[in-house]
């Protein structure tokens, strides 16, 4: 093959891609930065005015940023040592022996196929004050558990709990089925105990999985929007909930200031790809101490 | 142990509870009046009646957010396999130089929050005049989902042995040829995966359908025509029940019939790691 027809091939593979990637990806988040240097009103980009020093000052000023991002750090950590520990604890219970197991897996991992808009809205209504499911069993406050300002975050948290357990429990199921029950065998013959077992056998070799699922939480719960946007549409109540996907979603789309809106979505996204990073980084490293390098 | 502990069927209740009568709840408050719903949030409904799904129905123009739905998740699917798995074949097969850069980009690209383009594509698509149409959801959705794509194909086409494309050089195919005839056939189960995953993740993508079609009925996608069913009937718990059944049944249904490819299309980036 001469050599200019294997460029040819070249870009005839990889081009179609890079550039549907480069006009609806790359090129949007260029365009990103350009805006978020700019004063502008979503609906008259043409009486821009240059903010660049401005807008960024505000963002560091901005108590309300803060706060969000304090929420995305809190719904991480809750996701990382909550969810993952519940989710790796249902996987357990359907490793096991269990009559139809199948149905269970099925039921659990059901809440991620449906749309997000369907979950948060019945939500909405388990948390209705007045006939939710929830008033009937556990007291809620006053205004509901999503009025309340001191309950919001939890609701949302349980909320999305309820969607993403299912998945994390799948990928631990599939974790737990490729361990060799050889593995378990020897030890109970060495005379160890069903904890023993667990914590020597079981848990680094889930180390993998558990890798997968933490980092996909982090990522998640930093850039989390759909739940807590259709949990509270007009924003909950003194911000209790806001995450700073939603916050800039209202600023560029209510209140149509699109150039500090789009610096608040640029500092989303150096902060999810520095974190993702970091985390994927630290994770490798702590894979190779643990398993002993491959 | 032959007989499951007294703690694990408990557990297993608890999950099944937890996990299942909200959907059971949701399904049932839907045949409810609202008035019956105030006195008994939680019985059966005592004279269930269909009034609620002839609402959602009528007023809900749900089959038209289906169709929407249907053409701009195969579409951006399609487009998304066809030349995601072009260029994960070129990253794996061809050798150039940026290669590895070019399949770190794409990785990368899993990590990206789509908020970030959110307001450029708005202004974009706005400029071509291409807001409310298909084609404005389309086109991002299948740019979203190569990632995920290239992650896949890439993985398996490094695995499929190299006999078999030497096979078929020694028989004279062309790189399309090795391509098209021989590894997308050999690559059919990566790719009904990774077709799953970005058919189930388009269906009910949200925030991309509530900025850039949200407007109009024309491309409106169903979780949006959810959403927007509530603007009128937000209050009205069990029409918005019925709303939310009608959304939701036809997807549980095709899960409960497929699950095991679905749940591992939708876990296959996280698995195949």
């Amino acid at each position: 093959m001469t050599s200019r027809s294997r460029i040819g091939t070249i870009i005839a593979f990889v081009l179609p891609a890079g550039l549907l990637f480069f006009c609806f990806v790359l090129l949007p988040i260029l365009q990103a930065v350009r805006y978020a240097l700019f004063d502008w009103n979503l609906l008259k980009p043409d009486g821009a005015t240059w903010a660049a020093g401005r807008n960024f000052g505000e963002l560091l000023r901005d108590g309300v940023f803060w706060k969000c991002l304090g929420h995305n750090g809190l719904l991480a950590a809750i996701s990382i040592f909550v969810q993952l520990p519940l989710a790796l604890g249902l996987a357990l219970l359907l490793a096991g022996r269990l009559p139809g197991r199948g149905v269970f897996r099925t039921l659990c991992f059901a809440p991620m196929v449906m749309p997000t808009v369907a979950v948060g809205f019945l939500w909405r209504f388990v948390y209705d004050p007045q006939v939710g499911l929830l008033e009937a069993v556990v007291w809620g406050p006053p205004q509901g558990w999503l009025g309340d300002p001191n309950t919001t975050l939890l609701a949302a948290v349980i909320a999305i709990s309820w969607r993403f357990i299912g998945f994390h429990t799948v990928i631990f199921l599939a974790g737990l089925e490729s361990i060799p029950p050889e593995l378990y065998e020897a030890a109970e013959v060495d005379g160890a105990s069903r904890v023993r077992q667990f914590r020597r056998i079981t848990l680094p070799l889930l180390l993998p999985a558990a890798t997968v699922s933490a980092t996909l939480s982090l990522i998640g719960s930093l850039k989390y929007f759909d739940l807590i946007y259709v949990l509270f549409p007009e924003g909950s109540v003194a911000d209790s909930s806001e995450v700073v996907a939603t916050y800039m979603y209202r600023t560029v789309f209510r209140h149509y200031r699109a150039g500090y809106g789009s610096l608040l979505a640029v500092a989303l996204f150096v902060i999810v790809m520095v974190v993702s990073v970091l985390f994927l980084w630290g994770a490798r490293r702590r894979e190779r101490l643990v398993l002993g390098g491959t | 142990m032959h007989r499951p502990s007294r703690i694990r069927l408990c557990l297993a209740l608890i999950a099944v509870v937890v996990f299942g009568f909200p959907l059971l709840w949701m399904l049932y408050t839907g045949l409810k009046t609202p008035a019956e719903l105030q006195a008994h949030p939680w019985r059966l409904p005592s004279r269930p009646t269909l009034a609620n799904f002839a609402t959602v129905l009528r007023d809900g123009a749900f089959g038209r957010y289906y169709l929407n739905s249907l053409v701009i998740s195969v579409l951006g699917g399609l487009l998304s396999l066809l030349v995601g798995s072009l260029a994960a074949y070129g990253l794996a097969r061809l050798r150039f130089r940026g290669r590895a850069g070019l399949l770190t980009l794409f990785l990368a690209g899993m990590m990206i929050p789509v908020h970030v383009t959110l307001v450029p594509l708005f202004v974009m698509l706005g400029k071509l005049g291409w807001l409310n149409t298909h084609a404005a959801l389309i086109l991002p959705y299948a740019a979203f989902g190569l990632p995920m794509t290239v992650f896949v194909l890439h993985a398996f086409f490094r695995r499929v042995p190299r006999e078999l494309e030497e096979a078929g050089r020694l028989d004279g195919c062309s790189t399309w040829r090795l391509y098209w005839s021989i590894l997308l056939p050999v690559a059919k189960p990566a790719l009904a995966t990774v077709a799953i995953f970005n058919f189930v993740t388009m269906w009910n993508e949200f925030v991309f359908a509530l900025t850039l079609v949200g407007e109009s009925e024309s491309a409106r996608t169903l979780p949006l025509g959810l959403w927007k069913f509530s603007d009128q009937f937000g209050d009205n718990l069990p029409a918005m029940s019925a709303a939310i059944a009608v959304s939701v049944l036809p997807a549980l249904l095709v899960y409960f019939f497929a699950q095991k490819h679905i749940i591992r299309g939708l876990t296959a980036g996280a698995l195949s790691g």
